[in-house]
């Protein structure tokens, strides 16, 4: 289709290493193709290949080629037929059927949106996975794992077949990370974020808010230019201002003013391991925990990337999900569940857990496990549980993800090869403080040939321009994050949101330390937006999955339960949901599949 | 296929550019199938196809926009539209110089309620922000675009009191005034339903003694129980239908109320009477091809009546929504009627 062969022509860029002005019939793009789509300011799609797209409709989110519009409209007209003779029917199950039962895909894709609903018309849908209960903590007793005493003898590799460690540090400094690529893994491309919009949200006009606002980005600029003496100071009148503040705005200001006196005064980090982190990754999974539990944002990562999985995953036997960051493993009761719900009863279902190590060599990885095992048995699922132990994902080797038991074990040859789902949630953005770490992670997912790649990502751009630049998007990005969690406690009716709102400031915290002060390898919250991420899967041979209109209906409903959910607002935008509160996307969900591989190039010339 | 159901869509697509008929007729399916005949709204789905855009402190074509939340309690917000600030080149607007004056000569503030029909689209909603834009580049001004609560789960007068709201909210705001005499020139603007809430908020403006610039109604939703000629002429053939129409208006209504409410009539029978009122004078624009014309024209006979200035802009072939995309005598020559209607009061 038209989608195969705009990624035939990026594969033939990468074999021939450059990236010279490609010249031909309509569709081959100028140099830098991203800079292309961030000038239109559209995401990559089939409509923009091999023809023009129509500029106004483009403006108003609509994809449509020029050549296709007769097209289009004659698909509408036989869309508005198949309506009216229904109606004159009568028969409103037609219409009805049409607004409830059909899933909705990618409305900027007019054509294919079209398309899709009056193929609806001549075929029935296959069932939809059955939808996922609200996930609820308590019925699955995953409550934050003790530090557990350091063991008598230190884990061994290769010794315990469920829990594997990557390569000892010693080993992976022998190993090649990655040969260097072309710069753009951590630069960012320039002409995305210029073109990239910086939503704002003002929820306090105040006075006093103004100014504490403008002594920040004073700060920001002052540190900018080197002026470290104005620098401090502001940062001592930021403090002073945000005392004569409420809410949300003294607090962020806090994070920020902390963090920049932080890059001002440069403290030796604790224990070398980077400026504003803890030794203990338990602690840090604590505070994961009560982010969890305090705003839907986890909640509504997990749940659109169960369910993009769980479609993914329909009609197969044999499954295996990869977890790119375990944690407590709070997404997968709900993905078991809804497996164990499946109209034709559950596939086997294989969990691979990747955790960073644990410093004092406690096995929270297989801890988790454990839990799930004991959940699936009571819910008759088959499981089978491996954890991997990596500092970095980059360290991952495909044969680690690999089945090991097929073709061994019981059902040999006749046995369905097993379906995989990878699933990165607020990871990857990590790996853009390492050269080529991303496109090593990124190949290491396509040589394991998943059937679908989930990934959230915050929406927002904390790793481009100058540091101005990122200080100031980022001061806008959490302002809204911590309005949200103000907004959400007062909704419930609450003074304040208890421990887990402020644990929550605390976790959101470390990530304005993390984007302000920091720099370098030690900068790992490189969050990235939508509109970048899409460029980076693209160049790594991903085309997206849609995730369609049931999934949205789904992930609004869980929201309108959730205490404070009139704020919180779900969008769908080129097949991605995201997740905001009022009018500000603040973390994307999409999902991928590895691309259709190219043909030879001659062909595909020709066939232009 | 003859007989009252057919649909002649050839008509529709002789007067409109191809573009426009694509866009109007894919809102129209959509809509269809939002519509249950149960007077309830699958809003999900309306949301999920609804193509929206952020706001951007980034000028786009020397225009920012940043969203401000006006009131917490109902979730409130307003999207703002303003000429970038003079120390923004290229560069982000910062917070502070964005609730600056864009100039100190007078300038219009135009508060804007979006269209829909009291059901559809927000103020970040792709057309409508794009509309914002062009009011901003056309008039120099600063635009409010106001996120009313819908109907059907938001009646009557959840959509006037939230524009109510807007007005006083903007009344607050000091860099919004201009001028030697730190005056507010405040315009009401809006298409289709957003017509509809103008009108009544300068209803309420008058009778609190606000002073309003001027009102600015673009193909604007009225209705009453009779079927007008227009009506009757004009069903099902230009994107929108008497059904449609009145299956809006039962969802904004009051439970049991019909369409002779003021709300939908205020030139009927229980209508208020704007006699003697200091309301403000308005700019009305009616498509030729839109089938309430007979009571968009009722509604500028009743003002004239009323004894209030009116200037009735009349597009004879132009249809519903051709002021959505730039792509018409329409668009451009009534782009210029409230360019000059918005200059001359200001």
């Amino acid at each position: 289709g038209r989608s195969d062969r705009y990624f035939k022509k990026k594969k033939e860029k990468m074999k021939r290493g450059h990236q010279d002005i490609l010249h031909g019939g309509g569709g081959w793009y100028a140099v830098a193709p991203e800079m292309e789509r961030g000038k239109r300011k559209t995401t990559m799609g089939a409509a923009e290949e091999g023809g023009d797209v129509d500029e106004l409709l483009a403006a108003l989110g609509y994809k449509v080629r020029s050549s296709e519009m007769a097209d289009v409209a004659h698909k509408l007209e036989q869309l508005e037929m198949a309506m009216v003779s229904s109606a004159a029917t009568n028969d409103d199950a037609l219409l009805s059927h049409l607004a409830s039962d059909t899933v909705h895909y990618n409305p900027s894709d007019l054509i294919t949106w079209v398309d899709n609903i009056l193929s609806e018309l001549n075929a029935p849908p296959p069932p939809l996975p059955t939808p996922q209960s609200l996930p609820s903590a308590d019925a699955y007793d995953l409550e934050p794992l003790p530090a557990l005493p350091a063991p008598a003898t230190p884990l061994v590799l290769g010794s315990d077949p469920q829990s594997e460690v990557a390569p000892s540090p010693r080993d992976r400094k022998r190993m090649k990370v990655c040969s260097s690529p072309p710069s753009s893994s951590t630069t960012t491309d320039a002409a995305t974020s210029a073109a990239a919009a910086l939503p704002v949200v003002v929820v306090d006009s105040q006075e006093a808010g103004i100014r504490l606002v403008h002594a920040l980005l004073a700060g920001a600029e002052a540190v900018q230019q080197d002026n470290l003496k104005a620098a401090d100071a502001l940062v001592k009148q930021i403090s002073l201002l945000a005392t004569s503040q409420g809410g949300a705005m003294r607090k962020v200001a806090g994070y920020f003013a902390e963090a920049l006196a932080r890059r001002i005064y440069r403290p030796q980090p604790r224990g070398g391991v980077g400026c504003c982190s803890f030794d203990s990754v338990a602690f840090d999974d604590m505070l994961h925990m009560h982010f969890y539990e305090s705003c839907p944002f986890l909640k509504f990562a997990h749940f659109t990337a169960n369910q993009a999985i769980l479609e993914a995953f329909a009609g197969c036997r044999r499954v295996h999900v990869v977890d790119f960051g375990m944690r407590q493993g709070m997404q997968w009761p709900a993905l078991l569940q809804a497996l164990a719900l499946r109209p034709g009863g559950p596939p086997s279902f294989r969990l691979t857990g990747i955790g960073p190590p644990q410093p004092d060599n406690s096995d929270a990885l297989q801890e988790v496990g454990w839990k799930l095992a004991q959940l699936a048995e009571s819910i008759r699922v088959d499981f089978r549980y491996r954890g991997f132990v990596a500092a970095s994902l980059a360290d991952l080797e495909p044969y680690m993800l690999l089945d090991q038991d097929a073709d061994g074990g019981g059902g040999g040859k006749d046995e369905e090869p097993e379906v995989v789902a990878v699933n990165s949630v607020f990871e990857l953005h990590r790996l853009l403080a390492r050269p080529g770490a991303l496109e090593k992670v990124l190949g290491t997912v396509r040589a394991v040939r998943p059937r679908i790649v989930t990934v959230v990502e915050q929406e927002a751009n904390h790793n481009g321009g100058t540091f101005q630049e990122r200080f100031t998007e980022a001061l806008h990005y959490y302002s809204t994050m911590f309005d949200s969690l103000e907004g959400g406690a007062a909704a419930a009716g609450a003074d304040d949101g208890g421990p887990d709102q402020a644990l929550s400031e605390m976790y959101l915290g470390r990530q304005i330390c993390n984007v302000v002060a920091c720099e370098g390898a030690e900068r790992t919250e490189r969050h990235e937006t939508l509109a970048q991420w899409r460029g980076r899967m693209d160049r790594a041979g991903f085309e997206p999955v849609p995730i369609g209109s049931n999934a949205f209906k789904q992930a609004s409903m869980l929201l309108a339960l959730f205490a404070g959910g009139d704020g919180y607002r779900v969008e769908e935008k080129d097949g991605c949901l995201t997740l905001g509160w009022h009018t500000r996307p603040l973390i994307a969900t999409s999902a991928w599949r590895v691309a259709a591989p190219a043909e030879d190039p001659l062909s595909a010339l020709a066939a232009r | 296929m003859a007989g009252s159901n057919e649909i002649n869509a050839n008509e529709s697509k002789t007067v409109v550019p191809l573009n426009t008929w694509v866009l109007i007729s894919n809102f129209k399916l959509a809509y269809n199938m939002l519509r249950r005949p149960d007077g309830t709204f699958d809003r999900h789905l309306a949301e999920f196809l609804d193509r929206k855009v952020t706001a951007n402190v980034a000028p786009v074509n020397g225009v920012v926009s940043f969203d401000v939340l006006i009131d917490r309690p109902t979730s409130l917000l307003a999207r703002i539209y303003r000429p970038a600030p003079a120390t923004a080149s290229a560069a982000v607007a910062l917070l502070p110089d964005l609730c600056r004056s864009p100039s100190p000569d007078p300038f219009p503030v135009i508060i804007f309620f979006h269209g829909g029909s009291f059901a559809h689209s927000s103020s970040n909603s792709a057309i409508y922000d794009s509309l914002c834009r062009r009011f901003v580049s056309l008039c120099g001004a600063v635009v409010v675009s106001v996120n009313y609560r819908r109907a059907p789960e938001h009646k009557y007068p959840c959509a006037y009191d939230d524009g109510w709201a807007a007005l006083r909210w903007v009344s607050g705001e000091p860099w919004l005034r201009s001028g030697k005499d730190a005056k507010l020139r405040v315009f009401l603007a809006g298409d289709s339903s957003g017509g509809n809430i103008a009108h009544h908020v300068a209803v309420r403006a008058a009778k609190s003694g606000v002073e309003v610039s001027g009102n600015v109604l673009l193909n604007p939703m009225f209705g009453g129980n009779r079927r007008t000629e227009s009506e009757k002429r004009l069903d099902r053939k230009y994107f929108v239908t008497i059904e449609d129409r009145d299956w809006y208006w039962k969802a904004y209504l009051p439970e049991g109320a019909d369409r002779d409410h003021p709300a939908c009539n205020p030139f009927g029978p229980n209508g208020a009477k704007l006699e003697g009122l200091p309301f403000t004078g308005s700019l009305v624009v009616v498509a030729g091809l839109d089938l309430v014309q007979d009571w968009q024209l009722a509604y500028a006979q009743g003002l004239k009546e009323a004894g209030h200035s009116v200037k009735l802009v009349y597009r004879e072939q132009a249809t519903i929504g051709f002021y959505l995309l730039p792509n018409t005598d329409h668009f451009y020559q009534v782009m210029d009627e409230i360019n000059d209607f918005v200059g001359s009061n200001l």
